[in-house]
């Protein structure tokens, strides 16, 4: 017997619903891994080189409070009902990555804060800066460690089967803030940062190939975006490495191969 | 009687609040924090769906649509046999499904003349040769081989739910019957569970932004009334009761078909799997899951949330200690 088409009823169908993310998400997930990624490596420099880092510390809490402050707005747009965004904090549920997510987001959002103010008003005591750093550092690290996660734990074509996506968004984060740090010390002159936080991309780009392998394998990524992710985010910045002019550049391509991928990762369902 | 429609229109002490636009902040913002007392457990109630029985009539869309005053979904030609309202949504709680499993292609060969089919006769003909009436003859009636499938889809109210799992809100729980409920008050549309959902259940309300889905009809379950689907339901394909008895049931039900010769019947979501929980709306099914738009083998997303997040922290550590090691090993003088 040769089945007509309709025969197999629904079976051609997606069974799930791709849930209502779209731009602005892609704009959470980069931004999210550009405050995270700022701020993290910042503070490590900071707490292991102070003096060479005061300069580009200075400059990073801030930047980093104004990317955290723009990726909470994508957030609460977002929702289906924004004025409601406050009902995430009615609970605490670690084991629902978004309730964890917007827990270490809201932890971390204090002491960032307090460490922008003292960047930008001057107050670097011997006590207060670094218990901010301390306090700031795990609760920076939750919020980019949920990310993947929270992708990873649906049931979403492309996203249920990326087993390491987690681990590739929080290595990039990592890179592009190393990255981003490393052109802002160019900038500011601060050399000895600069020449540190150079050798930082470079390991932290290497870091990342495994992770990103695997995730575009389980994900089954567009030969386009692979390419394009792979020349901006591995190739392009290694390469500009060795060339401490090129840091914006470097940086630059970081962001974009960034952003390029997630939004790949964020459209994915859609495509299904 | 004039109370009764008066209920509305009378304010609660404790609900009402504070005159003054502080007031009203005040309440916006404090309301979802306040806690009820938790009603008594009473047993797990759930569906049963025995789609053997299911005539496609949408008697339990309507009923539905009218109990829970759900707004039209906008009725469309889906191509799809007399599928018409496409998929569960958050204005449409129930859909039924239609599958027509009929041999197109043998039955056109039957029909042309001389190809070796049941009849020679061209249509045509053969409607000049029927009765006086001039109605076709009974023949062109699909043999048995060729059927319809129907199914009532609706949210399967799953033991171990990942849509309550994801919730971050705390909008999705369990009720005292054991059913997922979305407490519309407390969710702000954040479209986690409808990416954690792997029946495609939920979706997001184009008028209020919220998600919504079957509430197993709550309400009427707390005044002792059947879900207004099962009371609609002229075949008894859509059976409610308490879950234990429904398996029982349907498990006989089963058996019956099997003696009557439909090998494939059998039971869709009853027992738990090593990958997904038992659902408490589960069904009696006479082909592959697939075929009426379920995932075959069920996964439950949260299984591999402890590995994911294991391999996120193993990297997100060594990043920072290789970090950590260039600042301090690097450009430090000999």
């Amino acid at each position: 017997m040769t089945p007509s088409p309709t025969a197999t009823g629904y079976a051609h169908r997606e069974v799930t619903k791709p849930p209502n993310w779209h731009g602005l998400v892609v704009w959470d997930v980069m931004l999210n891994a550009v405050t995270t990624g700022v701020f993290l490596v910042a503070a490590v420099g900071d707490l292991a080189r102070p003096t060479a880092f005061a300069p580009v510390a200075a400059w990073a809490y801030p930047l980093a409070l104004a990317v955290l402050l723009a990726d909470l707005v994508c957030l609460v747009l977002d929702l289906g009902n924004p004025l409601r965004f406050h009902h995430m904090l009615r609970v605490f549920k670690p084991s629902s990555p978004m309730s964890l997510g917007v827990w270490c987001l809201t932890a971390y959002s204090l002491p960032l804060t307090g460490l922008a103010a003292c960047a930008l008003f001057g107050w670097r005591t011997e006590w207060l800066h670094p218990a901010l750093l301390v306090v700031a550092l795990p609760f920076s690290f939750g919020s980019a460690a949920y990310k993947g996660v929270l992708f990873s734990t649906t049931a979403q074509p492309g996203w249920r089967d990326a087993r390491w996506l987690g681990a590739y968004h929080v290595t990039s984060a990592l890179a592009i803030g190393a990255g981003v740090l490393w052109a802002l010390a160019e900038w500011l002159g601060a050399s000895e940062a600069a020449g540190l936080l150079r050798w930082a991309t470079a390991g932290l780009i290497l870091l990342g190939v495994y992770p990103a392998v695997r995730f575009a394998v389980e994900f089954r990524a567009s030969r386009v975006v692979m390419v394009v992710v792979t020349v901006l985010s591995f190739v392009l910045p290694l390469v500009l490495v060795a060339t401490p002019q090129a840091a914006w550049v470097a940086a630059v391509a970081l962001l974009v191969g960034g952003y390029v991928a997630r939004s790949a990762l964020v459209h994915r369902p859609h495509r299904s | 009687m004039a109370a009764e429609f008066d209920v509305t229109a009378r304010g609660s002490p404790a609900a009402d609040p504070p005159p003054g636009i502080l007031g009203k902040v005040m309440r916006h913002l404090l309301h979802p924090f306040r806690r009820g007392t938790p009603p008594q457990p009473q047993p797990a109630t759930g569906f049963y769906t025995d789609t053997s029985v299911c005539i496609g009539c949408k008697a339990c869309e309507v009923a539905c649509k009218q109990w829970n005053q759900l707004p039209a979904d906008g009725f469309a030609f889906t191509g799809n046999s007399y599928d018409n309202t496409g998929a569960l949504s958050a204005e449409s709680w129930r859909h039924v499904k239609f599958v027509e499993q009929f041999d197109v292609l043998r039955s056109l060969r039957e029909r042309v003349p001389g190809n070796g089919g049941g009849t020679s006769e061209p249509l045509a003909e053969r409607a000049e040769h029927s009765p006086a009436d001039g109605r076709l003859s009974l023949d062109v009636i699909p043999p048995p081989a060729d059927r319809w499938l129907m199914m009532s889809d609706v949210c399967k109210h799953c033991a171990a739910a990942p849509c309550q799992h994801a919730c971050p809100t705390g909008a999705i729980v369990y009720n005292e019957f054991g059913n997922v409920y979305i407490q519309p008050d407390i969710c702000n549309g954040c479209a986690y569970c409808i990416a954690a959902c792997p029946f495609g259940v939920i979706t997001r309300s184009h008028f209020d932004g919220h998600a919504h889905k079957c509430t197993l009809c709550y309400d009427r379950q707390k005044d002792g009334l059947v879900p207004a689907c099962a009371k609609a339901c002229p075949t008894a394909s859509i059976q409610f009761g308490p879950v234990a008895e429904l398996r029982e049931r349907a498990a006989k039900r089963v058996d019956e078909l099997k003696q009557r010769g439909h090998a494939a019947a059998h039971l869709y979501g009853n027992q738990r799997t090593e990958a997904y929980s038992e659902l408490h709306s589960f069904y009696l099914l006479l082909d592959r899951p697939a075929v009426y738009g379920l995932p075959d083998d069920p996964v439950n997303p949260w299984v591999h949330m402890r590995g994911d997040y294991l391999r996120t922290v193993a990297f997100g550590l060594a990043g920072l200690l290789l970090t950590l090691a260039v600042f301090l090993l690097a450009g430090r003088p000999a």
